[in-house]
């Protein structure tokens, strides 16, 4: 079928995004240098400063959660390709301050790349930046190489963490311990019912036939091998929730976050649905679910599915869940 | 090769590049990529034509520069990469190379790229375009410009059409495992036709 989709000139999508974002949400973001998305009001210098990056088309990660409790900025590359690492390098250098910088990168290559070309020019430069790669799908295998595993929606829970202990002024190596204890115990499964189309050219990201979905898509369409006849609710949920209860090794008295993160074009209904169903079974696993969340946080277009995500909720981690955020997409009352 | 032979491959490359610009996102949607190589090697392309400089060494580093800052995604990182590593390979202020120094410069820039990627020839990437025709160039060296161009053509070319029965180890092509096994990779066919301008 052809692409029908809301837009203008196709080149100019990023721009037009990130400048309906300033609009709509002024009191908590603006845009500086055309690609980096930075809070309306920068946070004090004296606290460990969060970057984040990557390929536009996954609203509204992730420049959506740019703001108090949660990132300071976030630089947009064009639709499903990373920014390049110079200007990446720009937001490092623009946020360098004596407590730190942290560097958020998602595990995909030309994430990695970039990221890779930022932290060099950085380190030529003396600015004082770390780095934390997320790789929390499970589709390549419980056990699987971090390298081949993807960053997926799990980033968003993590940031929300990682931000709120640089909120709390933690120092930089505090909060890098903090973060890599959360993505220790976190696991994203993603299920897909239809494939997306890719915006700038119409082409089709993948292909399911009518009566399949595919477990283990990733962030662009990209297969992930468990293509199977469509599932009921049920039957998808106790699929995913179980491997993702393997892969973070949750047991009986554990306390959990649960997020059915939609894919761009899955109803809030069926998203509910499928929570229901995951939550019960971790319910009768033992697990204390915390509060959930059943939103779109990374999206792929108009893709049919969504991604689940799974994360062991340690006590200090529990509170980085629920202190203050005031981001467009990720607001918390704390 | 003389500084403005270089350029003008590179305008020349843009042109065969546009024009295949629909068939390259075809490939990496049919090889389980997200269909938007075309895209980004068109971009990758425009953005070279842009650099500017007076010698080789400044030339190349400007594209890579023009690479890394109007271009987005993977695959302007890995000819940024490509280009910084052929620049650091080549004596400042020349603009002329010699046949040894031409090949000093594929050289560097593979290099480069390896540094960046893990993957090699086998991989069902652009480097089974790449590596291929750097090696064809480097043993060429003895025969002169032409022959050794040539050769990297036909290396690369035979490289690219290889990958249509190679299983997909890295990008986002991996993920389908042997479904991505029928295809050309769409990274080894635009490869294939920027050395197909150098001959």
């Amino acid at each position: 079928m052809a692409m029908k989709k809301f837009m203008n000139d196709p080149a100019n999508l990023t721009a037009e995004m990130l400048e309906g974002m300033a609009l709509a949400y002024s009191n908590k973001v603006k845009i500086v240098n055309e690609r980096i998305v930075v809070r309306a009001q920068p946070k004090a210098e004296d606290k460990v400063a969060l970057i984040c990056f990557g390929g536009t088309g996954h609203e509204p990660a992730m420049h959506g959660f740019v703001g108090e409790g949660m990132a300071d900025a976030a630089v947009a590359g064009d639709v499903f390709a990373a920014p390049g690492g110079p200007k990446v390098f720009e937001a490092l250098e623009m946020f360098n301050r004596p407590a730190g910088v942290i560097l958020l990168t998602l595990n995909h290559n030309g994430d990695r790349m970039a990221a890779r070309k930022a932290l060099r020019m950085a380190e030529k430069a003396g600015l004082n930046v770390k780095e934390i790669v997320v790789a929390e799908d499970i589709a390549p295998g419980i056990d699987a190489d971090p390298e081949d595993r993807r960053g997926l929606g799990g980033s968003i829970p993590l940031m929300k963490v990682i931000g709120a202990a640089c909120e709390e002024g933690k120092s930089i190596d505090e909060v890098l311990e903090i973060g890599n204890n959360f993505h220790a115990g976190l696991a994203t499964l993603s299920v897909a019912l239809k494939v997306a189309t890719h915006p700038q050219n119409g082409a089709e990201i993948g292909a399911l036939a009518d009566d399949e979905m595919e477990i283990g898509m990733g962030q662009h369409g990209e297969g992930g091998g468990g293509v199977m006849k469509v599932q009921t609710a049920d039957e998808t949920a106790k699929i995913m929730v179980e491997r993702l209860v393997a892969a973070t090794k949750l047991q009986s008295g554990d306390k959990a976050l649960l997020i059915i993160n939609g894919s761009g074009a899955t109803t809030t209904m069926e998203m509910l649905i499928c929570y229901r169903a995951a939550a019960k079974i971790l319910a009768d696993m033992g697990i204390t679910v915390v509060d959930g969340i059943v939103d779109e946080l990374l999206t792929v277009q108009e893709m049919a599915g969504f991604q689940m995500t799974l994360a062991k909720v340690c006590p200090t981690c529990e509170a980085y869940l629920k202190a203050r955020a005031n981001t467009p997409y990720w607001t918390c009352v704390g | 090769m003389t500084l403005e032979q270089f350029k003008a491959i590179w305008v020349k490359a843009q042109a065969a590049i546009n024009a295949n610009e629909k068939y390259f996102s075809e490939l990496d949607a049919a090889t389980g990529g997200d269909g938007d190589h075309g895209t980004a090697i068109v971009a990758a392309l425009n953005a070279i034509v842009n650099a500017d400089g007076d010698d080789f060494k400044s030339y190349i580093e400007n594209m890579a520069e023009k690479l890394e800052t109007e271009a987005s995604g993977s695959t302007s990182s890995l000819y940024g990469g490509w280009c910084e590593g052929m620049a650091e390979a080549v004596p400042a202020g020349k603009t002329e190379l010699t046949a040894d120094e031409v090949a000093a410069m594929f050289e560097g820039g593979f290099d480069e790229i390896c540094a960046l990627t893990k993957a090699r020839k086998g991989d069902k990437t652009m480097m089974d375009a790449l590596q291929p025709a750097t090696e064809a160039l480097l043993a060429a060296q003895g025969e002169g410009e032409a022959a050794m161009f040539a050769a990297a053509a036909k290396a690369a070319k035979e490289g690219s059409e290889a990958t249509a029965q190679m299983q997909a180890k890295f990008g986002r092509a991996r993920n389908l495992g042997e479904r991505s096994i029928g295809a050309i990779d769409a990274g080894s066919a635009s490869m294939a036709v920027i050395f197909s301008c150098f001959a």
